[in-house]
């Protein structure tokens, strides 16, 4: 129980620190979102006006308070362009993120871990030279043109998935025809991290002296693989899936543009676009729990794995 | 280990079968119109905050004006919801009479009611509110009055010819009819949820995803042929592409590139749709900043270009050349024929036809023979780096040398507007030659400087223009055609602003970049698309599809 507090305790200070970057970093941006919310034919008044709807008359600090005040209360505010509360449309779009993230790990972890086992038993083998290639390609691949090269094999061509949007979450059927392609685009990326490491890692405990005593001990060898390489190897593939993971939600940004899905990613482009402080704000702070959660949810598996690192050792 | 490659084959396909088999074609309702924009998301889908291309397709397909721009065709006015009008003969009351039976769409529950004079007088009562209009300015000065149920009087301090008027009470920006008690009764959320006229009725706003309208059956043109209308926001070209190849969008925006045109033409079953009125694009010379403060150096750069090379640059079915500040579409346009012709009646150059030789004489003369170096700020928008790289690759010829330097589009339109560029390249429409030459030429519209600062880069009027130690000045011009009543006198005089400011090379016109949609062979509009200011293909009452 302290362990998990503690890993709590260091998040918040990071989760701070972010969106205080981001909060600054996105006022030091030059432009006027009341200008170009009311465009060239908005009168000084009218610009003035709007300015002081938005808050943006105040000194800096005050509206960094008046946000922070809100980010404690779970308000995110409204949308400085169209008046729109944030906290709705983000009810909207992280649905849609989280399930193209948690499907993408999903599809990493089910593909990557067999295959670098795979892999890596038949070192030097032709499906280990296969598997590094793939592992190569894949790593070398931008998410967002795998993703069109997918939508262009699997939608247009075989006709096999819808190209537009992220379906309608009510309806099973609908999203989950919308969500195989995307989740896959980043699936495929993960499983080339995955496989990279768990091969990598197999090969290594392959090599330690309690694997070669489990041999010379005459067990089978489908017993040593499974009760000592892969328990073993498979720790610290643990911990780099959650890494990987925060490099996929970086990556489900483009994919959420190219297949045009209604998430947090589409969100933040759109409000970076057209310099909607409040809801880029708000989207750089979702982004951020991401993280932080994702991490501490690792440190949290990796504890449960591994007891020795609850224990500090 | 075999277990563990069989372990893979059958997750593998466990995984593709889960959402193969559960998965279900998404089919779209045969008589829904799907259009895809080049947007993340919609802004705001008020009618008076409704300024860019996503938010105007909506707003387009709910609400009307008194009159409107005939449909396809921005060059004519025809009767909207006023059945007919008449103006004063000293040009200051203009009375609108209102059709009857108008329906407004139903809303929360309310079965909507028939639209009255009260509605239009309450709707361009707000339209001249700065807190509740982005426009309040175009109808400084006027006073509303429903004189009964189907008429209404708008008076004016000044007179303004019908071509100045009409586009204030016109479908378009502050013209759009709100109705009183849907916009009481929904207050703030009629940002989000607008309730108006026209032949569609909103249904339904999924965040960054689409707008739903449908079908009006009570619509006074008669119930559309479509069931209703998706507007979805992709910013992604190629996702927009591979959905109207899936037939899973009817219709998409385009950017203005030669190439995708032709990516386009060349699809099976997809037309191309390329129409006006476009946005002008202009090159402003700001005469505060050295050496562009010499008219020799401003001539000179306008003698060292072509262009039809900036055409050929960004394709020839996607720009045309423009020669002025206004595009000859508009009255008090000029066409390069006129420039010419008038060049010669007033023994002035005021077309700049390319000269280089001349170009560097006039360096010469100005003190720079070996040319001289100047730093740009430009957006990375194709639209706008696309056009400015060839200029400045034809400038270098003459020894011009500009630095580009790159910035984000936000960054780009403050730097302009904090006068920091020698040249500033500039997209866009405006409604009337007023507004133009207002926003541009007028020395009250001057960046920083200006009493209310609009797009003046070049600061015309001013500075001195042509070096007489004076300053310059047409907003005589501006003004006078402001009051003028005869559309022919009025014309004249905006032509005449604009050829002074052409004689004193404060601007050079480059191109006119048109719009761009394809659209299924299925589609079709109902009338003939050759221009329209929502910047997007209008859908109306006529529009078909036909699967």
């Amino acid at each position: 129980m302290g362990y998990i507090i503690r890993r709590i305790l260091i998040a918040i200070p990071t989760l701070f620190i972010v969106v205080t970057i981001a909060f600054v970093m996105i006022r030091v941006a030059p432009g006027d979102p009341a200008e170009a919310r009311l465009g060239d034919y908005a009168t000084k008044e009218a610009v003035e006006a709007l300015q002081e709807e938005m808050g943006l008359n105040v000194p800096i600090w005050l509206q960094y308070l008046r946000f922070l005040k809100g980010l404690l209360q779970g308000n995110f505010g409204r949308s400085i362009l169209n008046g729109k509360p944030i906290s709705n449309d983000l009810k909207t779009a992280i649905p849609y993120s989280l399930e193209l993230m948690f499907t993408g790990i999903v599809f990493g972890v089910l593909l990557g871990i067999p295959l670098g086992i795979y892999t890596a038993l038949r070192r030097n083998a032709l499906p280990d030279y296969m598997g590094r290639a793939f592992s190569l390609i894949g790593l070398s691949f931008p998410s967002f043109y795998l993703g069109i090269l997918l939508l262009l094999v699997f939608a247009i061509k075989l006709h096999l998935f819808p190209v537009v949007g992220g379906g309608d979450l009510h309806n099973l059927g609908d999203n989950l025809s919308h969500l195989f392609l995307p989740a896959f685009t980043l699936g495929l990326i993960m499983t080339a991290y995955i496989t990279r490491v768990t091969r990598s890692s197999i090969l290594e405990v392959l090599n330690e002296d309690y694997v070669r005593t489990a041999r010379s001990k005459g067990l089978r060898e489908r017993i040593v693989i499974y009760k000592h390489v892969l328990k073993n190897a498979l720790l610290p593939v643990t911990s780099l899936v959650g890494v990987y993971s925060i490099v996929l939600i970086g990556g489900s940004i483009m994919v959420e543009i190219v297949f045009s899905r209604p998430g947090v990613g589409k969100m933040m482009i759109g409000a970076m676009k057209q310099r909607d402080y409040t809801t880029l704000q708000a989207v750089v702070a979702v982004y951020a729990s991401f993280v932080v959660i994702l991490n501490l949810l690792t440190d949290l598996i990796y504890g449960v794995i591994d007891p020795r690192i609850k224990r500090g050792r | 280990m075999l277990r563990v490659s069989k372990l893979t084959l059958f997750v593998g396909i466990l995984v593709v079968m889960m959402f193969g088999l559960i998965a279900q074609p998404v089919l779209g309702k045969d008589q829904v119109l799907k259009i895809a924009l080049d947007a993340a998301d919609l802004n705001v889908i008020h009618p008076h905050f409704a300024n860019n291309t996503q938010d105007r397709a909506v707003v387009h397909l709910i609400f009307n004006g008194l009159v409107r721009y005939k449909t396809g065709d921005i060059s004519e006015f025809e009767p909207d919801l006023a059945k007919s009008w008449e103006v004063s003969k000293d040009g200051t009351v203009w009375t609108f009479h209102l059709r009857h039976g108008v329906m407004v769409h139903p809303w929360n529950g309310h079965p909507g009611y028939e639209l009255t004079s009260e509605d239009v007088v309450y709707s361009l009562r707000g339209s001249a509110d700065p807190a509740q209009s982005a426009w309040s300015g175009e109808y400084a000065g006027m006073t509303f009055k429903a004189v009964d149920r189907y008429t209404v009087k708008i008076t004016l301090e000044k007179p303004v010819s019908p071509s100045l008027f009409l586009p204030k009470v016109a479908d378009y920006a502050g013209g759009l009819i709100t109705p009183k008690k849907a916009a009481e009764d929904l207050g703030e959320d009629f940002r989000i949820h607008p309730v108006g006229t026209g032949p569609f009725i909103f249904k339904k706003y999924t965040p960054m995803s689409k707008v739903v309208v449908v079908r009006n059956e009570k619509y006074f043109r008669g119930a559309p042929k479509l069931a209703g209308v998706e507007v979805l926001y992709m910013p992604d070209m190629s996702s927009r592409k591979f959905g109207l190849q899936s037939k899973e969008l009817d219709v998409i925006e385009g950017p203005p590139s030669q190439p995708w045109v032709e990516e386009m033409k060349a699809l099976p079953g997809v037309k191309v749709d390329v129409f006006g009125p476009g946005e002008g694009a202009v090159l402003h010379f700001n005469m505060t900043k050295k050496p562009f403060d010499d008219i020799r150096v401003r001539r000179a750069t306008c003698y060292a270009l072509t262009r039809d090379e900036v055409v050929t640059t960004i394709g020839k079915d996607v720009a045309d050349p423009m020669y002025s500040m206004v595009p000859p579409v508009l009255a008090g346009g000029l066409t390069r024929e006129e420039l010419v012709e008038r060049g010669q009646q007033d023994g002035k150059d005021y077309l700049y036809a390319t000269d280089r030789k001349k170009a560097k004489e006039l360096l010469a003369k100005a003190g720079f023979p070996d040319g001289f170096s100047t730093d740009i700020y430009m957006s990375e928008r194709g639209e706008y780096l696309l056009p400015i790289q060839n200029v400045v690759a034809q400038l270098g010829r003459c020894g011009i040398d500009v630095k580009l330097h790159i910035v984000d589009h936000a960054t780009y339109h403050h730097n302009m507007r904090a006068d920091m560029n020698s040249i500033d390249l500039y997209n866009c429409w405006r409604p009337t030659a007023d507004v133009f030459l207002t926003h541009f030429y007028l020395s009250d519209s001057g960046v920083v400087t200006g009493e209310s600062p609009v797009t003046n880069f070049s600061h015309i009027g001013q500075v001195d223009a042509n070096g007489d130690g004076t300053i310059d000045s047409v907003d005589d011009l501006i003004k006078a055609a402001r009051k003028e009543l005869d559309a022919a006198k009025q014309a004249e005089l905006w032509k005449e602003a604009q050829l002074k400011a052409q004689d004193w090379a404060v601007s050079y016109a480059t191109h006119i970049k048109k719009f761009t949609f394809a659209r299924r062979d299925y589609v079709d509009w109902g009338y003939e698309l050759r221009s329209t200011l929502i910047l997007s293909p209008q859908i109306n009452e006529l529009t078909t599809i036909s699967k």
